[in-house]
């Protein structure tokens, strides 16, 4: 690859996730977290070159287009400044926009900051119900919950899963957690707790889905230069993909289907790019962490198989045999607690990204895994309709 | 300042913003063709899908849909679930909704299931797993929305 | 910047689409550039789309316009700034050697819009919102501020406006309105002082699609032609808050020019015959004309936000605009000669971000 094109994350910053921080507003929280990560980088708000704000809809927090209300909060008053918006996957495209805006040669250092409140209105279900189509899907009550239900139970249908299976997530999840100064959820659960909270929409019961959580997050990348003179171990972007789906879920089910919807194969499809971007060649022996959008417990074996971590339908007899456990000498799946125990929707794919780069880079504290030559980190948005895949890496290309 | 802040403020506030969507002639046509009680899906001569819900281009080729499939008004249940929480301005629980292939169809299309039990979850999700058939019912009287019909199961 | 265009389309304006779902109008704009490339969707290997929710009317708006945008089954992202925005990210995508070939597509159906009030609600709720601020009246204090600044009276204003509406009439791309009569004119009603509503550009539905490539693809692609070089970018952001200086100060618009020039390989404003201006109100022109200090470049020959105004992408026909200048296509409005054309970009309250995108001919 040639020199221009390396990306490398300098610095990582997140606030702690809550359901509501009342004394701080929007623009302060991600400051926050802007602040930590120009810190952690050694860089000033005078070095960074360009900003991206990564933000799902603006309407949870009642000010559309807020990120042009936190410009000078995130120190990009007069630079170029611009907003990434994939869903659940904003994150996700977000650290993706950066790598552009680096390995084209435009920019050598890049701030990517998003923050979410989602706890400013009640109403967030009701927004979460807007995004469906007007006409043929709204009255059917529609959301995020349905949707992956809908998905879980064909899941479950194909492969034999059961609730208590995607319980056992949950629990370790919550464990992952305890070691994450920044988790919103986290403490030791068991089974019968995760199957005995009130059902919400079949299989999920109310702890198999993640908290409504508020806080930011940030990351400073640069070209290889950069990071030669700031960082002792920076975190290489090796590897760049998302894929894009019909936004109906009805096409990706049943015979004829290109795609199968309980099986997230597109996140197969672009999981491969980046792999072949990054040399990688053996998923499940090269990758030692997965940070997955993982807001519900169903989310993450069909994750772990299109990563190629293991065959299809094999994920949840690894994991009651603890073989995603964390630090247990397989791939870590989400030892952050991942989404399930933190979700402020706007920038949790750049969590899970933060979350993936510090374990490349060696200062994920209690949750650092052992030899983390590479980290995978991924994002979902729409109706699961838009995925990404985020490699980060010890080595360059 | 002289003066401590004990409790942050919060200040109200609400929004009604009205929009006008244009239903373009394929959804024109479909809700239409409810009304008759027939169920239109779009056609794609180059690739030979026929969709539900109907749309104008097909995903596969990218050429614009050319045809007009009348699907039968039986299908298979591809996914379901059975909500039992109340969520802000959607129906009162329990209910249960599912993607149905219907015959002749590429695709499947989310409706609500009606006249099953649902008292206890487990046992009636187990009615409605994946490859189940189902019928289509419609209104005594179709408005011609998406809500004129609903799915019931066969046997 | 090692990136071309190699095929465009402009949906044809309206004051209003009737007839066609927002899908259909972006499925239709971008079969149509696909078609001018000579290019198939299966070729292409990513989408960047450019739109806001809260103009389209949906909460995420891209999950029901990816598809028509030609993202099925491919690497698609989505910014939110403005049409022009998603061409400089399409473009530093190929740039970065990860893609090849594209789609950078954005639309605004305004007719279906409540434009005003999804301005108003982008006033923060503490210090803003409870006065009321939107468009037209960010605007009107825009347009107070380079009165102010630049000696810009009013009878300078109702002249450009008059100019703006002639220029425009000569594009036959454009909606071909008839410039408003002195009658008109006088009788146009104050909208926020000094703004009256004959100085605004009137809005309408539209949507643009680029098909972009890197040289290396160009190059193996058995002699397709591109029909401009994307030379150089450069985008910028005013603070929020509004004050005399974030109004008349132009400070966004200067710098988004400079960097395009800059990373265009070092050009001067002598270097561009045309610049196509995203001018929402004839004060705007003015100012950004002030702003520029006499350049020789043409001044939106095709008419800018006069001729069509897709709102939220007014910034990207600009650039089809500009494209078509350098690839001697500018029919109706053709700068003789025209090698190197800028095409600008606004958007946010009171132009609080600026586009900028210089082309070159090939």
């Amino acid at each position: 690859m040639a020199h221009n094109k390396q990306v490398a994350v300098i610095g990582t910053g997140q606030t702690v996730f809550k359901s509501h921080h009342p004394d701080r507003t929007y623009v302060e929280l991600v400051q926050d977290a802007a602040k930590q990560a120009l810190d952690e980088s050694g860089l000033s708000p005078h070095d960074i070159d360009a900003v991206i704000i990564s933000m799902a809809p603006t309407v949870f927090m009642g000010v559309n287009d807020a990120d042009r209300w936190a410009v000078e909060h995130v120190f990009g008053a007069n630079k170029p400044v611009m907003r990434v918006h994939t869903g659940g996957a904003s994150g996700g495209s977000a650290i993706q926009a950066a790598h552009a805006h680096i390995a084209s040669g435009a920019y050598r250092t890049v701030l990517v900051v998003g923050g979410d409140r989602i706890a400013e209105t009640p109403d967030a279900q009701l927004v979460l119900n807007l995004i469906w189509d007007k006409f043929y899907e709204q009255d059917f009550a529609l959301t995020t919950v349905t949707m992956t239900a809908l998905s879980a139970q064909r899941y479950m249908h194909r492969y034999g899963a059961t609730e208590e299976q995607f319980a056992r997530v949950v629990v370790r999840a919550r464990r992952n957690a305890m070691r994450n100064p920044h988790a919103h959820l986290k403490g030791e659960i068991t089974v019968e707790d995760v199957m005995n909270s009130p059902r919400i929409a079949y299989p999920y019961k109310r702890f198999d889905i993640c908290p409504r959580s508020s806080g930011a997050c940030a990351m400073v990348v640069s070209n290889l230069e950069v990071a030669k003179s700031q960082s002792t171990r920076p975190a290489f972007i090796t590897g760049v993909s998302s894929i894009t789906h019909s936004v109906f879920m009805g096409d990706r089910m049943g015979l004829w289907s290109e795609n199968e919807y309980s099986d997230y194969d597109g996140m197969w499809r672009a999981a491969k790019h980046c792999y072949q971007q990054a040399g990688v060649v053996d998923p499940a022996r090269d990758v030692q962490v997965a940070e997955l959008y993982d807001p519900f417990s169903t989310n993450q074996f069909p994750q772990i198989e299109s990563l190629g971590f293991c065959g299809r339908g094999r994920a949840g007899a690894i994991s009651d045999d603890g073989g995603w456990d964390w630090n247990a000498g397989g791939v870590s799946i989400s030892p952050s607690g991942g989404t399930l125990c933190t979700n402020p929707i706007g920038v949790t794919g750049l969590v899970r990204a933060a979350d993936a780069a510090t374990q490349v880079m060696r200062t994920a504290g209690e949750m650092q895994v052992d030899n983390v030559r590479h980290a995978m980190a991924t994002a979902i948005g729409g109706s699961q309709q838009f995925y990404t895949c985020t490699l980060f890496s010890a080595d360059h290309n | 300042m002289n003066q401590s802040v004990t409790q942050p403020m919060v200040i109200p506030g609400e929004w009604h913003v009205t929009y006008n969507y244009s239903t373009g002639k394929i959804a024109g046509q479909f809700f239409e063709a409810l009304r008759e009680r027939r169920i239109l899906a779009s056609s794609c001569s180059v690739s030979g899908r026929a969709y539900l819900p109907p749309r104008a281009y097909c995903e596969s080729s990218f050429e614009p849909c050319d045809g007009w499939v009348e699907a039968g008004h039986e299908g298979v249940i591809e996914a379901a679930t059975i909500v039992t929480a109340k969520f802000d301005n959607l129906p009162e629980p329990p209910y249960a909704i599912a993607f149905v292939r219907l015959d002749g169809v590429t695709t499947a299309m989310v409706n609500f299931v009606q006249g099953l039990d649902l008292s206890d979850v487990p046992a009636a999700i187990a009615k409605l797993q994946p490859g189940t058939r189902v019928a289509v019912r419609f209104k005594d009287e179709p408005e011609g929305r998406i809500t004129d019909f609903h799915y019931v199961r066969l046997g | 910047m090692d990136v071309f265009v190699l095929g465009m389309a402009v949906h044809p304006p309206a004051d209003v689409v009737g007839g066609k779902r927002l899908e259909e109008m972006v499925f239709d704009t971008t079969r149509a550039a696909l078609a001018d490339a000579g290019v198939k969707r299966a070729e292409i290997d990513h989408v960047t789309i450019a739109a806001s929710d809260e103009l389209d009317g949906r909460a995420i708006s891209s999950m029901l316009l990816a598809m028509p945008a030609g993202a099925y089954l491919r690497d698609e992202t989505k910014c939110t700034d403005s049409g022009l925005t998603g061409l400089c990210l399409g473009a530093m995508r190929v740039a970065s050697g990860v893609f090849d070939i594209g789609l950078v597509v954005s639309w605004n159906k305004t007719s279906e819009a409540p434009v005003e009030n999804v301005m108003r609600m982008r006033a923060e709720p503490f210090y803003t919102r409870p006065i009321g601020l939107n468009m037209a009246i960010t605007d009107g204090l825009f347009a107070g501020a380079v009165c102010e600044r630049y000696g810009i009276t009013p009878e300078a204003a109702d002249a450009q406006a008059r100019r703006a509406y002639a220029q425009a009439l000569r594009n036959p791309r454009g909606m071909g309105r008839a410039a408003p009569t002195p009658v008109a004119m006088d009788a146009s009603p104050y909208v926020a002082t000094p703004l009256r509503e004959i100085h605004r550009a009137p809005f309408t539905d539209g949507a643009v699609a680029m098909v972009i490539a890197s040289g290396d693809w160009l190059s193996k692609s058995g002699g397709r032609r591109a029909k401009a070089r994307i030379a150089g970018l450069g985008w910028r952001s005013e603070p929020y808050d509004l004050g005399a200086e974030r109004l008349a100060g132009l400070a966004g618009f200067r710098g988004a020019i400079d960097d395009a020039l800059r990373t265009g390989g070092g050009l001067t404003p002598a270097d561009l015959d045309v610049v196509e201006l995203d001018a929402q109100t004839a004060f705007h022109h003015l100012a950004y004309e002030a702003a520029l200090g006499g350049w020789g470049a043409a001044v939106s020959p095709g008419g800018g936000a006069f001729a069509q105004n897709p709102y939220f992408c007014t910034g990207l026909v600009n650039a089809t605009e500009a494209v078509r200048q350098v690839s001697n296509a500018a029919y109706g409005v053709q700068v003789a000669g025209a090698r190197r054309a800028l095409a600008h970009g606004a958007h946010g309250y009171a132009q609080q971000g600026h586009v900028a995108v210089v082309f070159e001919g090939v």
